[in-house]
């Protein structure tokens, strides 16, 4: 309940920080944005034609009223219609969010979860052997381009240079309409398709997030190993194990958690751009990458506005985090 | 003190800890031999950085690791050896045989688990109890420290606690499990004056209640002569006095040790809060004098403390001295 009232008053102060990104969104990519004008007209337009276009984009208002304009966009969550399908940007995210998040969460949780546990062994022994490998490999990981992995990934597992298990591309389509289908089958058939898609850009991410995030959460746990209160309960006789994971890793997590959580909206829309594009995901990633090389604008600033306002969530969740961790943040403040 | 022929909790003999730093490998401590007796108080005085905390320390192998180690010699805890117990094993000496207090009541509690939590854990470490009743048990040390309203306070966390109340959970836990040493390191050089003496005399009060061994590290001269009946003087990692409280005051052989005296101020009751300061400089550990550790700062030095160093030997007043020309 307390914690509830607290989250109520960090969305609250967020306010201000939600209108900053937005005002910054606007001015960026409408203020300043790409005229539109010559793209939607014929080169021999006449003076009459560009006017009925240009009030038609509202460019003739004045930067209040335009600022108004985007705003009710933002609040509605309708951001127009795409200049290139036409179908509603509302509509297109709709179906492409989900996809998103199915592609990223396994991979998202894994990495981390991978991260956590490669970063307390390599903690638990640093200066020896076992951290030094640990850390060599991290640093090989982060080392290799994205598009190296994905690619060398790709022949590996999709081609028949390598093991030719998975799909090179796409995704699950709806089931084949079987009359006779239960529901255990087509839970199986999405089961099954989903996991034929996701298997390898799933091991690509991992490989690529996983060096960075145990790079950061060894440097993280071997602080809080340098802390006072880790020889205190050693001193009295707390076994390694339970120090390591339960003293250490608590007080561990609230850094851990903080950067876990902000890269939640990266990992969901920038950071998977790569991936979708290359595995022809109809994620959010493959949608803006073809909106940005379209130049639908719509598009494009639905997808940038939407990453600043979760950005701004994110932070607050991160506050709300801290608070159950960390008894020592008040509820007040 | 009770009757019965005393017997030594701690013994120590020739301990030599290393760290390997960027000047070389140190020598923290060189060859260093003392005992606590049942019951007996001692304390360790000397200055910064010559080797008390890494004396504490080595006691229950708790020396960081790298970069330090126990090179040589023996150190032998009621019996036990401590010195070539593997990690796993010194779980049962640790808290049971031989147990701590830090100096910093802040940080040396873990800020995110209540006390309870913390003293249940240690309490279920060495006893084969249930929460509810290590609970219980950790209620009742509270109340032996004289901490007011416990069960209130079992719950809350170390940040809700003032400095002298950290400091008493902190003694709670070292003794929760009734160890047969100790080891109290500068325990109040972090509280309030007027926190200290209490604190202090808790201590006292509890080592002579459960006739435990003590080994008192403090910068405070006044706080060793109210507390304990031998004191040991060090520097640069070696023993130099070693002497019966009394006879120590009274009486100080090493030239080093008068200094440390003569230096405090006449009006005791202005404690003091730092070590007395002797004119001179602190020899480098990595770059130590040939002779005598104390040659280059020494009234008294002479031709053979440049070449040879004084071993320490038995004084007539029952103590022991490194130094060619004692008082
Ligand atoms: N972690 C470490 N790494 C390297 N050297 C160390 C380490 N800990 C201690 N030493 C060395 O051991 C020496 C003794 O340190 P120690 O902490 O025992 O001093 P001390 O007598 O407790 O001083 P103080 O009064 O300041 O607490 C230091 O001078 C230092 O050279
Ligand atoms: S041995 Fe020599 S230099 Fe060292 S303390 Fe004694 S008199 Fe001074
Ligand atoms: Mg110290």
């Amino acid at each position: 309940m307390e914690t509830l009232q607290y989250a109520i008053r960090k969305l609250i102060y967020a306010i201000p920080l939600l209108f900053g990104v937005t005002f910054l969104s606007f001015i960026l990519m409408v203020h300043f944005g790409p005229d539109l004008t010559y793209s939607i007209l014929p080169k021999s337009a006449t003076q009459e034609q560009i006017e009925e276009i240009r009030a038609e984009l509202g460019y003739d208002l004045p930067f209040l009223q335009r600022y108004g304009k985007f705003m009710k966009e933002v609040v509605t969550l309708d951001f127009g219609s795409s200049t290139s399908s036409g179908e509603k940007v509302s509509s297109i995210l709709k179906k492409a969010v989900p996809v998103s998040f199915l592609v990223a969460l396994p991979a998202f949780i894994l990495a981390n979860l991978l991260g956590i546990l490669l970063a307390l062994y390599a903690a638990n022994h640093r200066g020896r052997f076992p951290d030094k490998a640990v850390m060599v490999l991290a640093a090989i990981g982060m080392s290799i381009s994205y598009l190296m992995v994905v690619i060398a990934f790709q022949l590996i597992f999709c081609t028949s240079y390598g093991l030719n298990w998975f799909p090179v591309q796409g995704w699950v389509e709806p089931p084949p309409d079987y009359p006779d289908a239960t529901a255990g089958e087509i839970f199986y058939y999405y089961w099954y398709y989903y996991w034929s898609y996701v298997a390898v850009p799933t091991l690509a991410s991992i490989f690529v997030a996983l060096g960075y995030n145990t790079r950061f959460f060894r440097a993280v746990i071997v602080e809080e190993l340098n802390r006072d209160y880790v020889r205190t309960a050693r001193a009295y006789g707390v076994r390694n194990r339970k120090i390591m994971m339960k003293h250490v890793l608590k007080n561990a997590m609230i850094p851990i958690s903080t950067r876990i959580i902000i890269t939640l909206p990266f990992v969901v829309i920038a950071g998977n751009l790569v991936v979708e594009k290359f595995f022809g995901i109809p994620g959010v990633g493959l949608v803006t990458y073809d909106a940005i090389t379209n130049g639908d604008l719509p598009i494009v600033k639905a997808v940038v506005t939407c990453t600043a306002v979760l950005y701004v969530l994110a932070l607050i969740l991160t506050d709300i985090v801290y608070k159950i961790i960390d008894p020592r943040i008040s509820y007040s403040k | 003190m009770t009757e019965s022929a005393p017997k030594p909790v701690l013994r120590i003999r020739d301990l030599v800890v290393e760290f390997k730093t960027e000047m070389g490998v140190i020598r923290a401590l060189d060859k260093i031999s003392f005992e606590v007796m049942a019951g007996e108080s001692l304390g360790i005085v000397g200055e910064s950085g010559c080797g008390k905390s890494v004396t504490a320390l080595s006691i229950l192998k708790l020396i960081p690791s790298p970069p330090g180690r126990i090179a040589e010699g023996s150190i032998e805890l009621d019996g036990i050896e401590v010195v070539s117990q593997p990690e796993h094993e010194m779980r049962k000496v640790r808290g049971a045989l031989a147990s701590m207090i830090f100096q910093e009541p802040m940080t040396a509690l873990n800020p995110v688990f209540t006390i309870g939590n913390q003293m249940v854990e240690v309490i279920r470490v060495h006893q084969k109890v249930s929460k509810t009743k290590a609970k219980k048990q950790a209620i009742e040390m509270l109340r032996t420290v004289n901490i007011e309203s416990p069960e209130k306070r079992i719950d809350q966390y170390p940040h809700e606690l003032s400095g002298g109340m950290r400091q008493r959970v902190m003694i709670a836990m070292a003794l929760s499990c009734s160890p047969k040493l100790l080891i109290a390191d500068e325990p109040t050089t972090a509280l309030d004056v007027t926190v200290q003496a209490q604190v202090m005399e808790e201590i006292k009060r509890l080592q002579q209640e459960m006739n435990m061994g003590l080994i008192l590290i403090t910068h405070d001269l006044g706080v060793i002569a109210e507390s304990c009946s031998r004191v040991l003087v060090m520097y640069c990692g070696k023993i130099i006095e070693m002497a019966e409280t009394g006879e120590l005051y009274k009486n100080p052989r090493h030239p080093y040790t008068r200094g440390l005296l003569d230096s405090i101020p006449r009006v005791r009751k202005e404690k003091l809060k730092t070590l007395p300061t002797i004119k001179g400089m602190v020899p480098d550990l990595a770059d130590l004098p040939k002779g005598c550790r104390f040659a280059d700062r020494c009234p008294k030095v002479e031709d053979r403390c440049r070449t040879e160093e004084p071993p320490l030997e038995d004084t007539e007043g029952g103590g022991k001295v490194a130094c060619f020309h004692p008082n």
